[in-house]
């Protein structure tokens, strides 16, 4: 996905210039070029940093017009700036290697001051200690984003169905266990996906994949799609496995498994595998969020403000627990911030085997073959449609 | 007069202008953009590339055909099974109920104003697992029976239930255009009720019904949620393709080519049924 280059940036800067500015004017407000801009920020993340929770208190501590939107994938939230809402948005949350390997090197993103915002690294849990490497560019010279919610991320299961112990240890094999067709549902995430099928066709997603390799991963994604009972949204996924329609799912992990947990349904739990395909023989896949302060020439001077405002132990606490999905934070290494969270929230976020999870998985990066895999995918999807 | 005929023609035109301008704007320039990017390379996000066929190529090599094939088919069924199951109800609305009909024409409207979303998911919690059907079967008679979501006949379902409402007051205008004059000439000459309702009520409820059937089927073409919703994505329609197009797989020409297919497939199908049936003639203008 790094073939997208300078020429495309020009084009897209210039002639949807006036696209995005009625783009922005519907939800935005149309102001103007030379407008002042101290007084406003506009922030383009997933869910949680949207909500009043989390931006109430900071509108009241500025004055500012804090506006928000979240949307469930990255690759979107990327597009929207590449179309031309560069102009518009002053903050970016994304996924970890989003920021590093794509949004830095065509300068959608702009560099923090590294002497303000590194120390906060310190307070972190120790994997985040500085330097730390999705915050940082390559050479390892500037600091791109601010590290804060992360978790595994491989698949969720339903503890009365099938045992912890023994999903950690079949691991992606469930998948291929044709015994347990029509007990399973997949979490629409299509890169996620990606990343699971070539996980449970035996080997990494994040090299170059040989022809064998993507043969092996086609006939993967055709089996794992139509013995799925069902394909929806996480959502949907907490609901079957809590009524026993399905016993588990793939893609996901405390994320997505969260809300059920906080509702009572302990039985439903993210599982990391013993092993798998992954570099080291890992066998789990983990994200970490980076926000980033976005490359707008009339970029809000609230932007890093509100990146030190995230970092207070109450308000990291906040986040994690915002609405809609509940999430460990790297705030939770500072004693202050940890002793916010209660028993139960720790039970929600599986605190008790969170480290030893995080050390089973690789951490989310790109795939070089991603668009040939997607494709692949979405193909096996429709022509097992009705099947 | 003929000075005053000649500005009156000049300033139509000019007057139209703003108007022009916005739709040029507005509706034009963004369906130009589509058209435009469904010949570029695939996978580009610039319209000034050397255009090409590659995008339409892959299309009909590819397997697109069938997520086209099932949003025809889908939304054949479903204009099919509405078309039978409103016109009794849009009979009776204009006919039968009387004042209730007022009531009744709210309660199908109300839904109208909840998302389709939370209304799909409300029949998730209906036909779930120990939901309110199966728990409730499950609980007061010991029936226990397996979930019937994620299903092609759930989707259609959806579809019926979202899209009645298009399909019901076109034909119930319709139907309430036949005028009951006829229709008693018709009786007193002898008419059985079917030949009445095959030569009096069909034909001149026919603009009504045409309507219905068009708005529903444009409409039910592009039908995506109830596919993902209440189908599990157990079926791909063409438009969950384009979505992903646009997103995941950053193909927008792909995509863009795709949504035109689907326009062309759409405007084809309808300037067909509208030459067949020329609303302005079975409107009575003509």
């Amino acid at each position: 996905m790094n073939k997208f280059g300078q020429s495309r940036r020009n084009f897209m800067q210039q002639s949807t210039a006036m696209a995005a500015a009625f783009a922005a004017g519907g939800t935005l407000g149309i102001r103007s070029a030379f407008a002042d801009r101290s007084k406003e920020l506009n922030i383009l993340c997933w869910e949680g940093y949207n909500s009043a929770q989390v931006l109430d208190p900071f509108r009241q501590q500025t004055g500012a017009t804090v506006k928000a939107e979240s949307l469930t994938n990255d690759p979107t939230m990327i597009n929207r700036l590449r179309a031309g809402e560069i102009n518009v948005w002053d903050l970016i949350n994304v996924n970890n290697p989003w920021a590093r390997k794509i949004m830095w090197p065509e300068k959608l993103i702009k560099p923090l001051d590294r002497a303000k915002m590194e120390p906060y690294f310190e307070k972190m849990l120790p994997a985040f200690k500085p330097p730390y490497q999705w915050s940082l560019d390559d050479s390892g010279k500037d600091l791109i984003g601010m590290a804060q919610r992360f978790g595994p991320y491989s698949f969720v299961v339903n503890t009365d169905k099938i045992s912890r112990a023994s999903a950690e240890d079949q691991g992606w094999d469930l998948w291929n266990d044709d015994a347990n067709a029509g007990k399973y549902g997949v979490q629409e995430s299509d890169d996620w996906n990606v990343f699971d099928l070539c996980c449970i066709s035996g080997f990494d997603p994040f090299k170059e994949h040989t022809d064998e390799e993507v043969a092996r991963y086609t006939a993967t994604a055709k089996k794992v799609f139509k013995n799925a009972k069902v394909v929806g949204d996480l959502a949907t996924m907490n609901q079957l496995l809590v009524s026993g329609d399905i016993d588990f799912y793939l893609t996901g992990g405390t994320y997505s498994c969260s809300p059920a947990r906080a509702d009572g349904a302990l039985n439903i739990r993210a599982i990391t595998p013993n092993k798998g395909p992954l570099a080291g023989g890992k066998g789990g896949i983990s994200w970490i969020e980076i926000t980033s302060v976005v490359n707008n020439p009339d970029v809000s001077p609230l932007a890093e403000q509100f990146l030190e405002y995230v970092q207070d132990p109450e308000m990291s606490h906040t986040v994690a627990f915002a609405e809609g999905t509940f999430n460990p934070v790297a705030q939770m290494g500072n004693p202050d911030c940890f002793k916010l969270f209660t028993a139960e929230e720790l039970d929600i976020i599986q605190w008790d085997s969170l480290e030893e999870e995080m050390a089973r998985s690789v951490e989310y990066d790109i795939v070089p073959d991603y668009d040939r895999l997607l494709d692949i995918m979405t193909a096996a999807k429709r022509e097992v449609s009705g099947g | 007069m003929a000075d005053l005929g000649r500005q009156r023609a000049r300033q139509g035109p000019l007057n139209a202008v703003p108007v022009a301008i916005f739709l040029l704007i507005g509706f034009a320039a963004p369906l130009l953009g589509v058209i435009i990017f469904s010949f570029m390379p695939e996978r580009t996000f610039s319209l000034w590339q050397a255009p090409g066929l590659g995008n339409y190529a892959t299309i009909f090599t590819g397997t697109s055909y069938l997520s086209l094939l099932w949003s025809l088919g889908l939304a054949a069924v479903t204009v099919c099974l509405l078309a039978v199951i409103c016109y009794p109800i849009a009979y009776g609305l204009a006919r039968v109920f009387g004042r209730w009909s007022t009531l009744l024409t709210l309660l199908f409207t109300i839904p109208l104003f909840v998302s389709e979303n939370v209304r799909l998911y409300g029949w998730i919690l209906f036909f779930i697992k120990n939901g309110v059907m199966l728990g409730t079967l499950k609980s007061l008679f010991g029936i226990e029976m397996e979930s019937w979501l994620f299903t092609e006949g759930m989707i259609v379902l959806g579809m019926v239930y979202v899209y009645l409402p298009f399909m019901l007051f076109p034909m119930t205008l319709g139907v309430s255009m036949v005028p009951q004059e006829t229709r008693d000439a018709a009786f007193d000459l002898g008419a059985s009720k079917w030949q009445v309702f095959r030569e009096v009520d069909l034909p001149l409820a026919m603009p009504g019904i045409m309507i219905g059937f068009l708005l529903s089927f444009v409409l039910a073409v592009g039908a995506l949620v109830e596919a993902k919703v209440l189908g599990g994505q157990r079926v791909i329609p063409i438009v969950h393709d384009i979505e992903l197009a646009f997103t995941y797989a950053q193909n927008w020409p792909l995509g863009s080519a795709m949504a035109v297919l689907l326009m062309v497939v759409v405007a084809t199908f309808v300037l067909l049924v509208l030459r067949r049936f020329d609303l302005d003639t079975i409107l009575g203008r003509r």
